[in-house]
């Protein structure tokens, strides 16, 4: 009896170790020998023939047995298993190489993102953001701005006229005007106005009929040159970076007085000298100046109380400079391979 | 405004380079915008005689001259210029030679012969064209015949110089002279300026008022008229050193006293006009305003009819020239001329302005009386000149100036104090420091009190009328470098963006995520446009403002519609093989109140857009199918749902550009939101466009209006969610919102959503059928739905749809 255990057992174990090598096979040889009609099952069923002496001893080795089957049975049925996952793992096994199922991603216009940098560094420093008529009266793209009609300064922008006293707007400044009147006089203000602007330019690599500037305007008790300095080297180091040389030049405006033109060392070269910059290492990047007092005049603000400065700059010589752009007709052009490099 | 080195150095000293001065004066408020070295290349280019001139033999154009430069042997040179001769004396660019053009000058064969050189053309050594007369434009540039050979053409044609060419603003009339220009380098070096003394030997038998009247009409327009008269003329050329300065600012030379004049213009900054006297009818001048309808012969031999606003300077009988632009032609200064009235005036410059625009005539003159001239120089400028033609022995001077000067000029005097102008600046500098600068200026100081000024503004400088155009002065001197930088102090305001600006950055965003690319276009169109685009003809799109003076044809009206640009963006793309093209653009578009416009339009801020092309990007794993309609819908569909805009209508809509059978407009109430179709196939025609395109339009306002801000969220359900499906067999043309409509109205208080998930057509229902099929969602917030009460609410729904459109349920 104990030798027919032990060779079944021997021969259970040897059948498990070398002969099976799916989990169906082993569940085979677990009913074989565990099932209800399993070999050691029946042992077990006919331990009540044996003497009672021998019954409890020969019990225990069939218990044995039994335990150490299920054991070798668990055993393999944990490394088969192991071995199926492991065959379904490389079976399923792809080529991480091919590219990615892509989506269509659409992209703001480069003038877009640089004025919505532009715009945040203002806002971040307590500027509102005005708009007006891009079609304009004569009265506050010129006339409000100090420069009357047959003023020589005039010269320096030739305009789209639709009618002699309505045209396409050359400046954003004209904004200036429109939001001190809507405002209570001599109160403060601190905006800018971003829009579209047109001149009589030929279309070339730097000149275009329709472009965009940003115009800017703080008025309140006080204001001076200095702050005007201040303000825009906070910008431009913003803008562009910390390290940017930025020099103020006088400069001519009907509308500013001192007016200046602000520079800052060519980011081309960093000041050496380049194509870019005509060799003299600085890009002129911002019109600016005090607001003239007869502008503030004109639009109900008292110069004896309160003061204020303005600026203007374009938007594309500042995207043009912070992107490398050599044509400004791209801007305009909307291919869609411009387009889709800005992100 | 540009002048020679030497022609500042006649007056000034200073010791820096040329460049070291244009940067101060940059620094300054006085532009420079080019220094230009006039010889700069042709250090190897030297006086040449022609001793020989003979045809090449193996060219019918090319000649071979041999040509003596004094040094060594005579040099074989082939030109290819037809107007060399022999005797001539020519430019030569020896071997070596690096020209300014940037040709290098080598030994070189030309047809079989070696050529040891080149002769020179003017624009080959960048000579000012403008300043020369004609006939040395083109070809090899002639000497003349006493020049010395071998030497340098630099010495020979004064193109040792340096010049400066100036971009001066509006403001600083007074630096349109070398006068006034040598006024500031002494301010800025402060090296003082030896201006020559002026003064004339008069001829004291003969008076400039008994031989000249002078009369001023037209007040207004003319401040002042000084004439004086010089007799015994002998008209001549001028020296070569006045025709060099005057080359150095660009200004050709023409004879003695017309170069005089000019001279004293750009010396002084007094434009100047001289008369043949024997030519001016009655030997009377008079400012008066042109007759309407007069005739005006001026010195460019052209004719024109008054207007009546023009100012004239008329004998007694014509107009002999147009004030401060141009002279008659009948009193020009002859080679016959003997007698000369010298004339210097001060024109009102709005006045000159608009006549110069309105001829189209812009002179040195003009442009100095549209910046303003200094009245109290027009006898200087007489004197001046009649000495420059005395010292050249060109003429005797008849004592005394005629000088009509009705109301003379009371100098400017503003008040200021340090603590005013400090404020204005964010400086502390001491009232000293700027009565010191304002001095240096030729401003003259009184003190009124510790702090407190007067300053008397000098005569040329009319662009300074109050104290803060003093601050500039002082700005300007101390130094914008030396201003400090401060912020500004002041009250908390709003600050940000508009509504509507915020909204526009969100559709922006929105778009581009649904992978649009945005577009900046220019506001103008063509009338071809609207017919492309099939607007109809009584549409008011077609009334589009028409610009007065267009750039090109091209553009000359201002677009009524953005569709215009988008297509123009859209084409172009595709015309370059970009295949895939999905384009936007938010901007406005112009709608006049009447034409001709009377006053500002209507500016509508329209968004518009078109996409063209595969529905994904180009990839293995991806369907590659065009986009079609539904694609455009559902990017529409998306943006009103980002834009919190709902419970909107999708009617069959009918659109200019669009298919009348596939487009559909988007309402909420009688607001229309958008318009969405493909492209009519005759407008993508008009456009040479094969592939189906299609369009969106909206009005950025309207969507604005719908929006809705603020909503309160949703609980999450409790309880589970039933989902059942119906699948309908209905007739072909039924449009599935109906279907959908119906369904929702019956389908009872549990229901949730319903989302139509398949559209069939095809064999497997009859042809004039087709299927579609919903997802319907029912639950309730308080408790579990049992079968029946959802069998109930599906069972209404499939009586109603059978009964309202002959639906048949499908297994």
């Amino acid at each position: 009896m104990e030798e027919k255990i032990a060779r079944l057992k021997q021969e259970a174990a040897e059948v498990i170790r070398k002969h099976v090598d799916s989990l169906s096979q082993l569940n085979d040889i677990r009913v074989q020998y565990l099932g209800k009609k399993g070999e050691i099952t029946s042992l077990l069923r006919g331990l009540g023939q044996l003497s009672k002496e021998d019954r409890p001893r020969i019990g225990q080795i069939v218990n044995e047995a039994r335990a150490q089957l299920e054991a070798l049975i668990e055993e393999k049925n944990t490394q088969l298993k192991a071995a199926e996952l492991q065959q379904k793992l490389d079976n399923e096994k792809i080529d991480i190489t091919l590219p990615g199922r892509k989506a269509w991603a659409g992209h703001l216009h480069p003038l877009t993102l640089t004025l919505n940098r532009i715009k945040s560094i203002f806002m971040d420093m307590g500027f509102s953001v005005e708009e007006g008529p891009e079609i304009e009266t004569d009265y506050y793209d010129f006339e409000a701005l100090n420069l009357p009609k047959d003023h020589p300064a005039r010269d320096m922008q030739d305009s789209f006229y639709i009618t002699e006293d309505i045209l396409m707007r050359t400046q954003t400044s004209p904004v200036q005007a429109r939001t001190m009147e809507a405002h209570e006089p001599n109160s403060p203000i601190r905006m800018i106005a971003p829009g579209r602007v047109y001149r009589r330019d030929d279309y070339d690599a730097t000149h275009s009929p329709m472009f965009t500037q940003v115009e800017g305007l703080v008025i309140d008790e006080g204001i001076c040159f200095s702050d005007l300095k201040g303000t825009l080297e906070l910008f431009l180091h913003k803008i562009f970076n910390e390290n940017i040389g930025v020099r103020f030049r006088p400069s001519f405006f009907p509308f500013t007085e001192p007016s200046a033109e602000v520079d800052i060392s060519c980011v081309m070269c960093h000041g050496q000298g380049c194509r870019v910059c005509k060799g003299t290492g600085w890009l002129e990047i911002l019109g600016a100046g005090m607001v003239h007092p007869h502008v503030l005049e004109m639009s109900g603000y008292d110069p004896e109380k309160v003061s204020g400065f303005a600026f203007g700059m374009g938007v594309e010589r500042i995207a043009m400079l912070s992107y490398g752009i050599d044509d400004l007709r791209l801007f305009y052009d909307n291919d869609v391979r411009f387009l889709q490099q800005f992100k | 405004m540009q002048v020679s080195i030497k022609w500042l150095k006649d007056y000034i000293d200073f010791t820096e380079t040329p460049e070291e001065l244009a940067d101060k004066l940059t620094m300054a408020g006085i532009p420079v915008e080019n220094v230009v070295h006039t010889g700069e290349g042709l250090e190897k280019v030297v006086v040449g005689k022609l001793t020989e001139v003979r045809p090449h033999e193996n060219s019918d154009h090319l000649q071979i001259c041999t040509v003596d430069v004094a040094k060594g042997e005579p040099l074989t040179i082939v030109t290819g210029a037809p107007n060399v001769q022999e005797g001539q004396l020519v430019p030569v660019a020896l071997v070596g030679a690096h020209l300014p053009n940037g040709q290098k000058i080598e030994k070189s064969k030309m047809r079989g012969v070696l050529s040891m050189g080149m002769l020179c053309s003017a624009e080959e050594m960048r000579l000012d064209l403008d300043a020369l007369p004609e006939s040395q434009k083109n070809g090899i540039y002639i000497l003349p015949e006493d020049t010395t050979v071998g030497v340098s053409v630099k010495d020979v044609l004064g193109l040792d110089d340096v010049i400066l060419e100036f971009e001066l603003t509006a403001n600083r009339a007074d630096c349109f002279s070398v006068l006034g220009l040598v006024r500031e380098i002494s301010v800025l070096t402060g090296n003082p300026m030896h201006f020559p003394e002026i003064k004339v030997n008069e001829d004291d038998a003969a008076d400039s008022k008994d031989l000249v009247s002078v009369s001023i009409q037209a007040n207004d327009l003319c401040k002042r008229f000084s004439a004086g008269v010089l007799k015994n003329v002998k008209i001549g050329p001028s020296p070569k050193w006045m025709q060099q300065r005057l080359e150095g600012a660009g200004i050709r030379s023409i004879n003695n006293v017309v170069d005089v004049t000019n001279f004293v213009m750009i010396e002084l900054g007094q434009p100047m006009h001289a008369y043949d006297y024997d030519e001016i009818t009655g030997h009377s001048l008079t400012a008066r305003k042109a007759v309407k309808g007069e005739n005006l012969h001026t010195l460019d031999d052209s004719s024109r009819v008054a207007n009546g606003t023009e100012l004239v300077i008329a004998d007694a009988e014509k107009p002999a020239g147009l004030a401060g632009i141009m002279g008659g032609l009948e009193s020009e200064i002859t080679e016959k001329t003997t007698t000369v009235v010298l004339e210097a005036a001060s024109f009102y410059g709005p006045n000159i302005r608009r006549t110069a625009r309105s001829c189209g005539l812009h002179s040195e003159a003009s442009g100095r009386f549209e910046r303003g001239v200094d009245v109290t120089e027009t006898p200087r400028a007489i004197k001046r000149a009649s000495q420059l033609l005395q010292e050249m022995g060109a003429c005797t001077v008849c004592k005394n100036i005629v000088d009509v000067y009705p109301e003379p000029v009371v100098p400017v005097k503003i008040s200021f104090t340090a603590p005013q102008i400090n404020r204005r600046l964010g400086t502390k500098l001491s009232g000293d420091v700027m009565c010191d600068i304002l001095k240096k200026l030729g401003f003259g100081i009184e003190t009124v009190s510790d702090e407190s000024y007067t300053a008397v503004v000098p005569s040329w400088r009319n662009d300074v009328t109050r104290w803060e155009d003093l601050s500039e002065e002082v700005a300007q001197v101390y130094g914008f470098d030396e201003i400090p930088s401060t912020t500004p102090h002041g009250r908390v305001m709003s600050a940000g963006q508009s509504k509507k600006q915020y909204f526009i950055e969100k559709m922006k965003a929105v778009l581009c995520s649904l992978g649009l690319d945005e577009t900046a276009s220019f506001a103008f169109t063509h009338p071809s446009m609207y017919d492309k685009m099939q607007v109809p003809e009584d549409s008011m799109l077609r009334t589009a403002i028409p610009i007065m003076n267009p750039l090109t044809d091209e553009y000359p009206l201002v677009r009524t519609t953005l569709l215009s640009s988008v297509f123009e963006n859209v084409v172009r793309n595709l015309s370059r093989k970009n295949e895939d093209v999905r384009l936007f653009e938010i901007a406005p578009v112009f709608y006049p109140k009447s034409l001709p416009v009377t006053e500002l339009p209507d500016e509508v801020m329209k968004a518009a857009g078109i996409i063209t092309g595969r529905r994904a990007p180009l990839g293995w794993n991806q369907v590659n199918d065009e986009v079609d309609f539904y694609d455009l819908k559902g990017i529409i569909e998306e943006l009103l749902t980002a834009l919190s805009i709902k419970r909107y209508t999708v009617e069959v809509g009918e659109h200019y550009v669009m298919h009348p059978g596939k487009t559909a407009v988007i309402k909420k109430g009688n607001d229309i939101l958008a318009y969405i179709g493909e492209v009519h196939p005759a407008v993508a025609e008009a456009f040479s466009v094969k592939k189906k395109m299609y369009a969106f339009e909206m009005d950025v306002l309207t969507l604005m209006k719908h929006s809705e801000e603020h909503f309160n969220y949703t609980h999450l359900p409790k309880y589970p969610a039933v989902s059942r499906d119906l699948a309908l067999l209905v007739d072909r043309d039924l449009p599935a919102m109906d279907i959908e409509k119906v369904i929702k109205k019956n389908a009872g208080p549990y229901f949730k959503e319903v989302c139509l998930f398949d559209v069939y057509t095809g064999k497997q229902v009859d042809s004039a059928k087709k299927s579609v099929a919903f997802s319907l969602l029912f639950q309730s917030n308080d408790k579990t739905l049992t079968d029946a009460e959802v069998d109930e609410a599906f069972g209404k729904i499939v009586s109603e749809v059978e009964k309202l459109f002959g639906a048949e349920l499908r297994a």
